[in-house]
């Protein structure tokens, strides 16, 4: 449903995304994570037709959108970061606004709408302003407007930002309700709401990809221990002056009772670590996994380890 | 086509019921019936006045209505980039600029459909001031065909300040600057003919007065319609018209 080939997009000098790569299957919701400033924005602007990219080419239903503009625009279904909504308008006819804007036709027209506040349980608010409502309603009627026109694709840019938590949970429950009509891509860098909505997940870091794989994978490549927690009898510093020359140990940190081995699993297991202490002679009496990565920590590691290699590489 | 009266339609309304445009069309009626009752009271007195030997006598056309319509054109001067500030400025503030321009809608429509509320409020205003003319036909003889050929001239300088506060509009995020850049440039083309007297060329000297809208106007106000003007108007706003629609596709490259 939506292609990205080698997207690149500057401003002036500055690359806003490199090089991006990636496909989403229709149906599918996928969440577009990253930090602030990595070209979630950038990207979703440029999928949805607002500005070209530099180079590269984005398909959507097999439409270039540079080429096809116009009818890549009716197919897709987009919520900036701040809801476009007219606030001297009433919802209805704002809805019914975006619904013409979008190509419905008239005798279809009623029914959209209808059902657009439906989705979103706006029919209460239906005759009120915009102005009027509060955040929370606004942001819904942005949804509203987005998907009156019943895209293929909706492309939601941090639909829960500013929000509180239970506007959030209102807003994630509309996402749900909203799988299997169209293809999702929502941008945030809110963890909890990708794992609460998405299936899939692309993590972009200063205009690149970093990774992009399903929820499930993700967590379960990372789901090996990364840290060991180790308790001994005796010869505690001897072990660790030994554990320190093993190849695969990344650091040791004291603990109150004692102490982490944080280890790179793909030199070593905790198989080897653990036989490697008993064979020391120190009388082990614990050897527990230490907590294995959520997302979070998933994220963390990715958006830094590429931040820390800029670093090295300048220092060099 | 039907997007661009979408559009249109609904920032027509959104000007028209603004607290602006009550407050100008306001003081416009206020300003406008102030000084045509005054030239009216005038113009009476003057009429009754015994004919003095080789005095001129002045119609109702020369004596009021002509003055009514300098007031309205110096008005709109001011008055149009107030109402058609609004216009592209307001959509990039609220951000609903970026609901335009995800949109299936060329910048041509979307620019079109601007262009045409800007004009059916800043006719509105303009048919509030004819009925001042038309109604003193009660009590006087009006030249009728003067006054619908003088109204048609304001009607294309009307088009020319509105295709010109769109542009003004385009160009800023600021309301306040996007008056001051409309007033200016209005301004300026009223001034624009003013440069004929610094030159002793004779060549720009019939530009620059080809160039003058003044010219033009009164030409419609006289009574002499001229197709040159009648062009000269409808290309001077097809130019700001297309300078704002480039304004506005350039966005998307920035």
């Amino acid at each position: 449903m939506i292609e990205v080939t080698q997207l690149t997009k500057k401003y002036g000098e500055r690359k806003a995304i490199d090089n991006l790569n990636f496909s989403i299957q229709a149906g599918s919701v996928v969440g577009f994570l990253g930090p602030n400033g990595a070209g979630k924005s950038t990207t979703m602007k440029i999928l949805s037709g607002y500005m070209p990219a530099t180079s590269g080419v984005a398909r959507i239903s097999d439409l270039d959108v540079f080429e096809n503009p116009l009818a890549v625009k009716s197919m897709i279904g987009y919520l900036p970061e701040v809801p476009p909504v007219y606030e001297d308008m009433y919802v209805q006819d704002y809805l019914r606004f975006v619904a013409h804007l979008k190509n419905v036709s008239s005798e279809n027209i009623v029914s959209y709408v209808g059902e657009a506040l439906e989705k979103t349980q706006l029919e209460t608010v239906k005759n009120r302003w915009v102005g009027n409502l509060s955040k929370g309603y606004k942001q819904r009627v942005g949804i509203a407007g987005a998907l009156v026109s019943k895209p293929k694709v909706l492309i939601l840019d941090e639909p829960t930002v500013g929000l509180d938590p239970n506007q959030v949970q209102e807003i994630r429950s509309l996402i749900l309700n909203l799988k299997g009509d169209h293809t999702l891509l929502i941008s945030t860098h809110i963890l909890s709401e990708v794992q609460a909505t998405c299936e899939r997940v692309i993590i972009i870091n200063e205009g690149s990809i970093v990774v992009q794989d399903t929820l499930e994978n993700l967590t379960q490549k990372n789901d090996t221990p990364k840290s060991y927690e180790v308790e001994v009898l005796r010869d505690e510093d001897k072990l660790k002056k030994n554990l320190n020359q093993l190849p695969g140990v990344i650091k040791i940190t004291p603990m109150s009772s004692g102490f982490e081995i944080h280890i790179d699993s793909e030199q070593l297991s905790g198989e080897q670590l653990s036989g490697h202490i008993v064979g020391s002679g120190s009388g082990l009496v614990g050897f527990r996994a230490g907590k294995s990565p959520g997302l979070e920590s998933i994220f963390q590691r990715l958006t830094h380890r590429k931040r820390r290699q800029d670093k090295q590489g300048a220092s060099e | 086509m039907n997007s661009m009266l979408y559009i249109a339609k609904r920032d027509i309304k959104s000007i028209v019921f603004s607290p602006v445009f009550l407050m100008v069309s306001s003081l416009c009626t206020f300003l406008w019936s102030f000084s045509y009752i005054k030239s009216l009271i005038q113009f009476a007195f003057n009429s009754s006045a015994p004919k003095v030997f080789n005095s001129v006598t002045v119609s109702l056309h020369q004596g009021v209505v002509t003055g009514h319509i300098s007031l309205v054109n110096m008005v709109f001067i001011f008055v149009v980039p107030a109402l058609t500030m609004k216009l592209i400025c307001e959509e990039k503030n609220r951000r609903t600029y970026d609901l335009l321009m995800t949109s299936p809608v060329s910048s041509c429509q979307i620019i079109m459909g601007k262009y045409i509320a800007g004009l059916g409020a800043s006719l509105l205003l303009l048919f509030i001031s004819i009925l001042y003319p038309l109604l003193s036909g009660l009590i006087s003889e009006v030249n009728y065909s003067l006054v619908f050929s003088s109204y048609l001239g304001l009607t294309l300088m009307t088009f020319v300040y509105v295709a010109i506060g769109l542009l003004s509009s385009s160009m800023t995020r600021s309301l306040l600057l996007s008056v001051i850049m409309g007033v200016v440039f209005n301004l300026g083309l009223w001034f624009l003919s003013q440069g004929s007297t610094s030159s002793d060329n004779d060549v720009f000297i019939a530009v620059m007065e080809h160039m003058s809208v003044g010219d033009h106007l009164f030409g419609f106000v006289k009574g002499t319609f001229r197709w040159s003007s009648f062009i000269y108007f409808l290309s001077l706003s097809a130019l700001f018209v297309f300078l704002s629609e480039r304004v506005l596709e350039s966005s998307r490259w920035r």
